[in-house]
């Protein structure tokens, strides 16, 4: 997979390890802007209420 | 064929590793970031409010406050996590923004100013300002403070429950009798997830009203902050 977008990114060593660099980056502002925080509330790490329901609160 | 379909598999084990340590930076440090920002962009906001409001002298009432905004600070010199921002509501966008919350569900807390009742807070272990990420520093005597325009509330730490089912709401009932009181007071009740890191019980500290200080011009905190 990763040998596949090297390959296939243009340019020098040089560009592609900067394109690389941007791609990297780029998923990496994904992951944090959109897919974490839809993720974590899915996620029973960060309840701290008491409540009495089967837990769809906080 | 088999060669090639390893070194995929390789390769996607070694992407949800790294997806999995991303997840784990953004939950303790990068939600941190975000919750201290908003929180201290908020506190800025409420305590340049309190100033262009002056006057009304004595306790405020809860018609004359914005409880949108947030009802006041928190200090817990214990906790040595500074001033805490109180707002109203337990549901996780409230909470994610770096402040303490009151119950307003299941069970509804009195505010600070109610004769009788009981002040019950959450806020966050870990991530999102962990503002009481150190409620295990806190102990019996220890003092805890609540801060509004005109008053200091100042409470004394004098139970603790170190591990709770996360379904026990009679904790922040208002006489919790958990906590070794039968008859109604003005108490204050912490709560959060326990242990570090997870969310498998809740840790419960109380407290009770020991008196109030009346704030000054120059907002002197009183003695057990200094």
């Amino acid at each position: 997979m990763y040998g596949w977008i090297w390959r296939h990114l243009p340019g020098s060593a040089w560009i592609r390890a900067l394109i690389s660099l941007v791609l990297v980056l780029g998923v990496v502002f994904v992951l944090f802007q959109y897919v974490f925080p839809w993720a974590e509330p899915l996620l029973p790490f960060n309840d701290v209420t008491v409540d009495e329901g089967s837990g769809a609160t906080p | 064929m088999l060669a090639g379909f390893l070194s995929l598999l390789g390769e996607f084990l070694i992407t949800v590793g790294l997806v999995l340590g991303l997840f784990v930076a953004y939950s303790l440090w990068w939600t941190n970031v975000l919750a201290d920002r908003q929180a201290s962009a908020r506190g800025d906001e409420i305590r340049r409010q309190w100033q262009s409001a002056p006057g009304a002298n004595g306790a405020p009432g809860p018609g004359a406050l914005d409880t949108q905004d947030g009802i006041g600070f928190l200090h817990v010199p214990a906790m040595e996590n500074g001033e805490v921002l109180v707002k109203k509501g337990t549901a996780p966008d409230v909470l994610d923004d770096g402040v303490a919350g009151y119950y307003t569900d299941p069970v509804k807390a009195a505010l600070p100013w109610e004769a009788s009742g009981n002040f019950a807070l959450a806020a966050h272990r870990d991530g999102h300002g962990a503002k009481f990420h150190a409620i295990d520093k806190v102990k019996n005597g220890d003092a805890v403070v609540f801060e509004t325009r005109d008053t200091w509330y100042v409470y004394k730490v004098f139970a603790e429950l170190r591990q709770t089912s996360k379904y026990n709401v009679d904790v922040i009932s208002a006489v919790p009798k958990e906590s070794g009181r039968t008859a109604p007071g003005r108490f204050i009740t912490l709560t959060t997830c326990t242990p570090v890191y997870t969310s498998k019980f809740r840790y419960i500290v109380w407290g009770e009203l020991v008196r109030t200080e009346k704030v000054d011009a120059q907002r002197t905190p009183p003695a057990e902050l200094r």
